[in-house]
């Protein structure tokens, strides 16, 4: 799980452009929107990219994401129980 | 004020503005369901504009037979074409500008599959603009306005401008898009799009379909004294205002709709509009938007219709088309339903058409929205 | 009333010109826009998730504005965004395109697709400042002082507005051209807005 969280963050990093942020600067347990990152509604979307590109996991809408973007480790848990590849 | 000469409509409803306004008045929608539209992997909700008609319309006029055109510069040329057919206007003189509104003009040129019958250039939308003016030999440099969602709007509010300034004795002010693999994926990324006809202002409403059209309105400062209805449609005033609040979602507040339709109702009697001709996207949030800003104004108890369920949203175009139906209509005394609402419920309820219905009221306010924080209000009535 | 030239800012690849005076900045090979942005010592994250095009209009707005006295959290009516270029938001769209090109790797990136309208610098530059005043985009094949002029004229024909970002900002093949202009209605008489002086600020 904590390789996978790793690996998450330098994933989120870089598809969200978060060019000044490092793995270690993004707690995985603190809310990834609003607080937190700051990210938002375009960030969501990018992020349910990420899940379908690199795990395989489609999610049809950004309400769906909502539970699942709550932190970095609530993201990993969901991937490591879902992903197809 | 300047003067609606002509106009005219393409689009899968139809090639003439007759044609549309009578289908859109029959209750007929443009929107069909198409599986793997232009090569995406899904199906969607779109109004497409026939291909073999198109092309057929197209061969019938086109004297330049060495140039190749792509579907984006048939569809804006047939439009120019059909709404010149019907005036006696040069269109070769120095006093016509066009006035070009578009978001993504040839953009399916990107595509490698695509790009290899024109030359690189075709991408930019000068490019297209200069073709389009040169099969008319009109020659002055046409004017683009690309302002996302808005732009048809804001391309009519340039036209005033110049036009009271008597810059130009006429402008021809063409929206059209064309949809791509390009367009529809992007927005399908938003999970923007609808998979049935979408619901404006609707509680169940649940985002937007796609439309292609290409809508030409010939203005003038001169009166037309040769109307070709029994009545004219005047453009009075227009505005554009950010809510300088985010790039893609709209304002959770519609405080930039709200300051456009101030400034454009200025020394305007509310009891003289028939109609807001609204965007109504029938995204969640849009329809939310612009329930505030029409309420920030007071004029929530005024007939309110979208027109997104009968032709999609047309991006470009949609200002043009929607402006072209919505003046028809009123100068037939008609309100158009807003196809696709049901059971209206939005943050601020709204007066929401729901059935045809008569008014013999003179003016009525149309609204867009886009991408950058943008909003539109332009004021029409007949006389 | 007099329409100056308040401010202006000349961005390109080799020239970064701010109200007469050149600023030199430490340029790295690859990204020249994210070394201004450090050089300006900004805390704006949102910037690198922009586009190379709203990047080029942000960095220029921000230097256009530096040492004009605007409180950047009052929501701003009376002021106007109004630019121009050649290329649209090609530069992006061509980035868009690659994620859609192959079929087997589909992935269409709604953070790419979202800066595929030249309009988004104008909406970086508002959420910034809090401009809520019009916003326009016009497409040209060249830079032209006459439009940008033309332009700008009809944008006051509004009375209510007092204040006009304008311009030329364009990106294209990792080239950056950008001109950014203050026009405002002022009592004092300074550098007048008209087309020589758009074109000598250019050139």
């Amino acid at each position: 799980m904590e390789a996978l969280i790793l690996e998450l963050k330098k994933e989120i990093i870089e598809v969200l452009n978060l060019e000044e942020l490092t793995p270690e600067d993004i707690n995985e347990d603190a809310p990834l929107f609003v607080e937190g990152l700051g990210l938002d509604s375009i960030d969501a979307l990018e992020l349910i990219v990420l899940m379908e590109k690199n795990y395989g996991i489609k999610l049809n809408n950004a309400a769906e994401g909502r539970d699942i973007f709550k932190s970095v480790r609530i993201m990993a848990e969901y991937i490591a129980k879902n992903r197809t590849k | 004020m300047i003067y609606q000469w002509s106009n005219n409509i393409i689009s899968s409803l139809g090639f003439t503005t007759e044609e549309n306004y009578t289908a859109v008045k029959q209750g007929n929608t443009g929107l069909k369901y198409y599986k793997n539209p232009f090569d995406f992997p899904e199906d969607a909700m779109l109004s497409l504009i026939d291909d073999e008609h198109l092309n057929n319309a197209f061969s019938s006029i086109n004297t330049k037979q060495k140039t190749a055109y792509t579907r984006f510069e048939k569809a804006a040329i047939l439009s120019v074409y059909k709404a010149l057919e019907k005036t006696n206007i040069d269109v070769k003189s120095k006093k016509v500008v066009f006035i070009l509104s578009t978001t993504k003009g040839n953009v399916e040129l990107l595509d490698k599959k695509e790009s290899e019958f024109y030359e690189a250039e075709r991408v930019y939308l000068w490019r297209s603009a200069q073709l389009i003016t040169s099969f008319f030999d009109n020659p002055n440099e046409a004017i683009i306005v690309s302002n996302a969602c808005i732009s048809g709007a804001a391309a009519q509010i340039t036209a005033l401008r110049l036009l009271q300034q008597k810059i130009y004795d006429f402008a021809i002010v063409i929206g059209a898009d064309v949809l791509s693999k390009f367009i529809i994926s992007g927005f399908q990324s938003f999970k923007s799009l609808s998979v049935d006809i979408c619901k404006p202002f609707d509680k169940n409403r649940c985002g937007l379909n796609l439309g292609e059209a290409a809508a030409t309105i010939i203005y003038s400062s001169i009166e037309n004294n040769r109307p070709l209805l029994s009545n004219n449609i005047v453009l009075l005033n227009g505005a554009i205002a950010n809510d300088a609040n985010h790039i893609s979602g709209p304002s959770r507040t519609g405080d930039g709709l709200s300051i456009a339709i101030e400034k454009t109702l200025q020394n305007t009697n509310i009891q003289d509009i028939a109609l807001i001709n609204a965007h109504g996207t029938a995204t969640p949030y849009n329809d939310d938007m612009e329930s505030m800003g029409i309420t920030a104004n007071q004029l929530e108890n005024i007939p309110i219709n979208s027109l997104k369920g009968f032709l999609g949203h047309t991006l470009g175009a949609a200002g043009v088309l929607e402006t072209i139906l919505s003046g028809v209509a009123l100068l037939d005394n008609m309100l158009l339903k807003s196809n696709g609402s049901e059971n209206p419920e939005t943050i601020c309820p709204l007066n929401i058409v729901l059935n045809n219905q008569n008014s013999f009221k003179t003016h009525f306010l149309k609204l867009l929205s886009g991408f950058g924080g943008c909003n539109a209000a332009i004021l029409l009535k007949k006389t | 009333m007099n329409i100056n030239i308040a401010s202006y800012c000349r961005l390109t690849n080799h020239k970064l010109e701010v109200n007469d005076i050149d600023i030199q900045i430490q340029k790295t090979e690859a990204s020249s826009l994210n070394d201004i942005y450090r050089h300006l010592n900004l805390s704006y994250p949102k910037f690198f998730k922009m586009d190379n095009l709203s990047k080029a209009g942000f960095l220029a707005s921000e230097l256009l504005l530096k040492n004009i006295i605007i409180d950047k959290e009052t929501p701003k009516k009376d002021m106007a965004i109004v630019l121009m270029n050649r290329s649209a938001s090609l530069d992006n769209d061509r980035t868009y395109q690659t994620t859609i090109q192959d079929e087997n790797n589909f992935f269409p990136s709604p953070s790419v697709f979202v800066y595929t309208l030249s309009n988004i610098v104008n909406g970086e530059i508002a959420i910034r400042n809090k401009i809520m005043g019009e916003s326009s985009f016009y497409i040209s094949e060249n830079f032209s002082p006459e439009k940008i002029y033309s332009a700008v004229m009809n944008t006051f024909s509004d009375p209510n507005i007092n204040q006009v970002i304008c311009g030329w900002v364009d990106y294209e093949f990792n080239e950056c051209d950008v001109l950014l202009l203050l026009i405002r209605k002022e009592n004092q008489e300074k550098i007048p807005f008209n087309v020589n002086n758009i074109y000598h600020l250019y050139t």
